[in-house]
Order: C-alpha cells, then structure tokens, then sequence
C-alpha cells in the first residue's frame, strides 16, 4: 500500500514538474522582454533600474501611431470577411451534405500549407500586376484574408461539428422561415465558435508580418515598424512594442476569459 | 358553375373531412425504396400509430408529412389542403421528436412559445395558449428553466407542449416515449392519451413498439420495407392479421411450421417436426406446400397430464414443463413438446400442482392461431 501511494505521489510531482518545465518554455521570453521593458540597464537587467523612458520613445516614433492604426485596419478588416466567409462555409458543408466533402475542407485549409511568404508574393504579384493596385492596405487585407478564411474555417469546423442541424429542422416544423430559424437557432446556438474564429483572424492579421510586408510597400504597421528597426539593431523602444502588442492581445484573451467564467458567455454548443 | 370546377370543389369537400391524407406517396434512397406506394386517411380526433420494425421506412414517412423530406411521387394533404410542394414551415403541423430536440438557449416557455412567436401571434394571446398548454402537460412553474435543467419525463412534456401549442391541424410523433425508461413509458403512455383525447387534435404516432401502438392508438398501420402490410382498426389486427408479419409482429409468440399433409373441410393437417397438427387452411393451400401457424400465448391452456378438460375441438398435446415465469395475473409456461420443440403458455398461475420438469398437458383450439403461406424463410 504504502509502496504504491509513494509511487503515486512521485509520479504526481514529476507531473507537476513538467507542467512548470512547460510554462517555462513557453512564458518566459515573452516575461522576459515584458520585465526588460521597463527597465534602464537592458543588457543585464539585475537588480533592475526602473523606467518607462522606452515607452516615451515608443510613443515619440513617428510611424507608431500609423502603424497601431494599419495594424487594427488590418485586423478588423481581414476578420470581418473571413469570419463571414467561413461561417457560410461551415455551415454549407455541414449542412448539405455530398460526397465531395473531403475535397471541399482540403481546399479550404490548404492555405495554411503554403508558406505565409508565398501568399504575400504571389498575391502582391496577382495585386500589383493584375489589378494595378501594389503598395495598398487593402491589398494586405485581401492576402491576409485569404490565410485565415482558412483558419476561422477550422475553428468553427470544429465547434459545428457538435451542433445538430436537426434543431433547425424542428425550428422550421414548427413555422420558422430560413432566415428565422438562422437568426432564432442556428445563430444563438454558434455564435460563441464565430466570436472565437473573429478573435483568431483578427490576431493573426494584426500581427501578421510575411504576408502583409510585401503588399504594403512603405505602409507601417506594428510588425513591419518591429522588422524595420530590426536591421539597425536591437533598440530597447523595441522591446516596449512587443509588451505592447502582447498586452492587447492578452487583453482580449483575458477579457473573453472573464466573459466565460462569469457565464456571460458559453464556448460550444452546449447539448441538453 | 362549370364541371371541372365543381369536381374540383367536391373533391375538396371529400378531403378536407380528414386531417391527413396521403396519395400514393413514394421515396426511394439510391437503392433503397424507403417509402413505397403508401396511401393513408387519418380521421379528424384520431389517434393513429405506425407500426413497424428498424428501417422500415416510419421515420421517412413522418418527415415526407412534415416536408422534411421530399417525396419522389405522391401528394400530402394536411387539413384537405394539397401541400405536397410547401416547405415545412408553411404546413400547419406539429411534430415530437425521439430525442425532444428542445432548443438548448431558449427557456422552457421561449422553447414552447416558439411556433406561436413564428406565427407572429399577439404577445397576450401567446400568454394565453402558454398557460393551457403549461397546464395541460402540467408543467405550470417550469416556465423560466432551461431544458438541461428538466429531468427526461419533463423534456418530453416540454415537447408536447411545443407540438401541441399551436394548436396544428395534426401532430406527429416520431417515437417520443423511446429514450425514457419503463416506469416513466407507462406514466407517459397514459398521459399521451388524455392529451389527445382532450384536444381533439389527431395524433400520428410512430412506434416499433407493438404494446404501445395497442395500448394508445385506435387504428393501426403495420409497415414493413416500406409499403403498409395491413392498416385498420386495432382490434382488427390483433384478431384478424392479414399476413405473417402482421401475426409475427403483433405478438403472436408460438411459431410452428410445416408442410400441408392433407386437408379436411376447412382445415389442414401439418407436419410440424413429426407432430401433426390440425390447422386452419390458408388461402390457396394445397398438400405439399408449406405454412406458418401463429399462436397466441394467452389462447392456449396448460394442465398437468392427464388432468386437461378441453373444450370440445381442442387440440391436446403432451410436454414436459420447462420453467414457470410469474407475471402477476397470469405465468408463462415455457414448454418442450415430444418433437423437442419450445412453446410459451400464459395461463393462471397454479403452483399446486404445476412443477418444473413434470409432464403436463397443452391446449387449444385449432381456430384460435391464424396460418400464413410461409414464404420460403422458416
Ligand atoms: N437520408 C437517407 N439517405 C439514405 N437512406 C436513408 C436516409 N434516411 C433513411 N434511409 C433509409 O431508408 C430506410 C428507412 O429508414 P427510416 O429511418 O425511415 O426507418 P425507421 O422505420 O424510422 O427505422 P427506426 O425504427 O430504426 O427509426 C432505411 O433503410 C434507411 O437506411
Ligand atoms: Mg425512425
């Protein structure tokens, strides 16, 4: 007995140890460079000298605010289609059902499998070349659109698998029109999956980097400003922009996390 | 008033005295016939139920009514109107599902309220209906919960209530009472019945459960790979089953087949395993073919041997008793007759004199089982 609850209570802490080894890996350079932030002595920040100088000479960079303002534009803008985009999709395929199924999720999501570098080369080629318009925001927007359709449609895939389209029938039996049994059902039943896939696309798009770099020419945005100052060097206001964008994206994480727990929203669809 | 329009305007008259009525409806899956060639009158108050085994087409029927599914030929009227191309929406039914499919973010009053909502209806009528209907299923109080906070027998209130709110011109039921347990079935069964009896509004009530269709519907229709093998009164069928599947279905537990040695009269004489048997001839029997005899448990006698007093005409045969189920107002007999073959008897229980292993007498009339041209399967 007493051999195997001390068995158990090693296997327990290795648990725990891993999961600390985990977090670890995963949280802290992005700590690191938060803490590095506000601090004076960057090179080796022990025992650190406060200051919130890097964030003043953040705000003072002439592109920051453009850059904020491109990065949200292109996030809001990219989302908004691609949510929509991949709603439609989703629920046509789950809907209807055919033998091309298979098919049909592949070309979906094969943007995922082409490199992010690709999707900004070529489509500021088809951009540029074809339709005559390089060096655009909506140029990006479109390119960034394209990569996450593909994203918000597995998201979402993967929620409406559970929702049972039955539902809608037995709406409709009892004299629900289409549109009314999407806006009375379906809609209030998956909209938390679709918030979920607007905050995936529009995160991805803000941050993007690769595929926005090439269709925007001169046009700063947080990761383009982040790449640019790069090359000269690793300047601490750098350091204030990546705990700046962390926090934003933190934030909205946290505040859907909050929604959540305090019930104001449930994730899935929540069968009987 | 010309000839065709009065011919138009009496077969209207004529359908419209039933609440549903099906023409010849047909619905075929790749190579499947889920549906085939079915016609149906449901009477205006009726309760009707659909009988038949897995796959054979009762869900199908029920949806093609509903318009969830198309029917490949044939035409729907619903309250003698033809709405074979309306969508399901714009059919005046309602409908129970097997498993409630109660909106989950919706209360138990918005779930119930929903067709009336649909309809637009007035927020004080819909009020009104709320509170029949909540009192009719007696759900009154349950109004602001969530459906996954009711326990199954309530869902399945809760989607009465749905179907019946609306007052529809009829409400289908695919198999509502399939996923409670025994003890809520019953309850249920009963409670289904005042319903549609206070109502007035028919009932089709789809079941592959033979003791159910019996106990709440008053016509029954037997289905089978899709085409109805007997529709009628529910006695009717108890009594007078038209085919083997029809006796085989509706519980007719013994079993016995063989071939026609000869025949006397109006009766025949079978070779059931070495046993001949007198039995009721079948239509178009002659010597030589095969047949299959249904016999019901509960038109047999038991006795132990030798102490049998049949009545005159009875067939008596020996058997030795193999066990003794105890039902309450009767037992079931279980039997080995001298051809080493099983039959079950429903008799009142008699423990004085009836033991497990002792030889006993079993009897009955030849008329009381009804005998079928079996169809090649044993
Ligand atoms: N959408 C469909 N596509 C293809 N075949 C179908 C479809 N729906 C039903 N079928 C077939 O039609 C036949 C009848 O099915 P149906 O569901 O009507 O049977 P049922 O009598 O309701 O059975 P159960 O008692 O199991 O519910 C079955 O063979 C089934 O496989
Ligand atoms: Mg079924």
């Amino acid at each position: 007995m007493a051999s195997i609850n001390h068995q158990a209570s090693a296997l327990k802490t290795g648990q725990v140890v891993l999961l600390v080894l985990l977090y670890i890996f995963l949280y802290f350079p992005l700590l690191f460079i938060t803490y590095d932030s506000f601090v004076h002595n960057i090179i080796w920040p022990f025992p650190p000298e406060w200051t919130l100088e890097w964030y003043q000479k953040l705000l003072g960079m002439s592109d920051f605010h453009a850059g904020l303002k491109n990065s949200f534009y292109i996030g809001l803008f990219t989302a908004i289609p691609a949510t929509l985009f991949s709603t439609a999709a989703v629920i046509g395929l789950l809907k209807y059902r055919t033998r091309w199924r298979g098919g049909m999720i592949l070309l979906y999501i094969s943007p995922l499998f082409v490199p992010g570098l690709l999707i900004g080369i070529s489509t500021l080629m088809f951009n540029a070349n074809v339709m005559g318009m390089s060096g655009k925001l909506i140029s990006a927007i479109i390119a960034n659109t394209t990569e996450d359709i593909a994203f918000s449609f597995l998201v979402i895939l993967a929620q409406l698998v559970r929702y049972d389209w039955r539902m809608d029938e037995a709406a409709m039996v009892f004299g629900a029109t289409p549109a009314q049994v999407f806006w009375e059902v379906t809609l209030p039943t998956i909209w938390p999956a679709i918030l979920g896939a607007f905050l995936v696309s529009f995160i991805l798009a803000f941050n993007n980097l690769e595929i926005s770099y090439y269709n925007l020419g001169a046009i700063p945005t947080l990761p383009t400003i982040a790449w640019g100052s790069l090359r000269h060097g690793i300047k601490p206001e750098l350091f204030a922009l990546a705990t700046v964008i962390n926090m934003l994206v933190f934030s909205a994480i946290a505040g859907l996390f909050f929604l959540i727990q305090t019930g104001m929203v449930r994730f899935g669809y929540r069968g009987e | 008033m010309d000839t065709n329009k009065f011919l138009f305007f009496f077969k209207d008259m004529q359908t419209s005295s039933y609440a549903l009525q099906l023409v010849e409806v047909e619905k075929q899956f790749g190579d499947v016939r889920a549906v085939d060639n079915v016609s149906l009158e449901v009477k205006k108050g009726e309760f009707f139920a659909l009988l038949g085994p897995s796959g054979s087409g009762k869900t199908t029927l029920l949806r093609i009514i509903a318009g969830l599914e198309s029917a490949g030929k044939g035409s729907v009227f619903i309250g003698g109107k033809n709405v074979t191309k309306n969508p399901p929406y714009a059919r005046g039914i309602g409908m129970v599902f097997q498993d409630f499919l109660l909106f989950p973010h919706k209360t138990v009053g918005e779930n119930i309220a929903f067709p009336l909502k649909m309809k637009k209806m007035s927020a004080t009528h819909q009020q009104e209906q709320l509170s029949w209907v909540l009192d009719l299923v007696r759900m009154k109080g349950y109004e602001d919960r969530f459906p996954n906070q009711l326990s199954g027998g309530q869902k399945q209130r809760v989607a009465l209530a749905r179907g019946l709110v609306a007052r529809p011109d009829i409400l289908l039921l695919d198999e509502p009472l399939a996923n409670l347990d025994r003890e809520l079935r019953k309850e249920m069964e009963v409670e289904m019945r005042r319903f549609q009896a206070e109502i007035d509004i028919p009932f089709v009530y789809v079941t592959h459960n033979q003791e159910e269709a019996l106990t709440l519907s008053n016509r029954i229709a037997v289905m089978k790979d899709g085409h109805f093998e007997q529709v009628g009164d529910k006695l009717e069928l108890y009594d007078e089953p038209a085919t083997a599947f029809v006796a085989s279905f509706l519980g007719l537990n013994n079993t016995i087949s063989g071939e026609v040695l000869r025949q006397e009269n109006d009766f025949s004489f079978i070779d059931w395993k070495g046993i001949e048997l007198k039995i009721p001839t079948p239509n178009g029997i002659k010597p030589g073919d095969r047949i299959a005899y249904y016999l019901r448990s509960e038109k047999m006698h038991i006795n132990p041997h030798g102490k049998s007093n049949p009545v005159d005409g009875s067939i008596t045969l020996t058997a030795v008793l193999r066990d003794i189920i105890f039902k309450g107002q009767y037992s079931d007999y279980f039997v080995i007759l001298d051809n080493d073959e099983e039959m079950v008897i429903s008799d009142v229980p008699d423990i004085e004199s009836l033991k497990i292993g002792g030889k006993v007498d079993v009897s009955w009339l030849p008329s009381s089982g009804f005998s079928f041209a079996a169809d090649g399967e044993e």
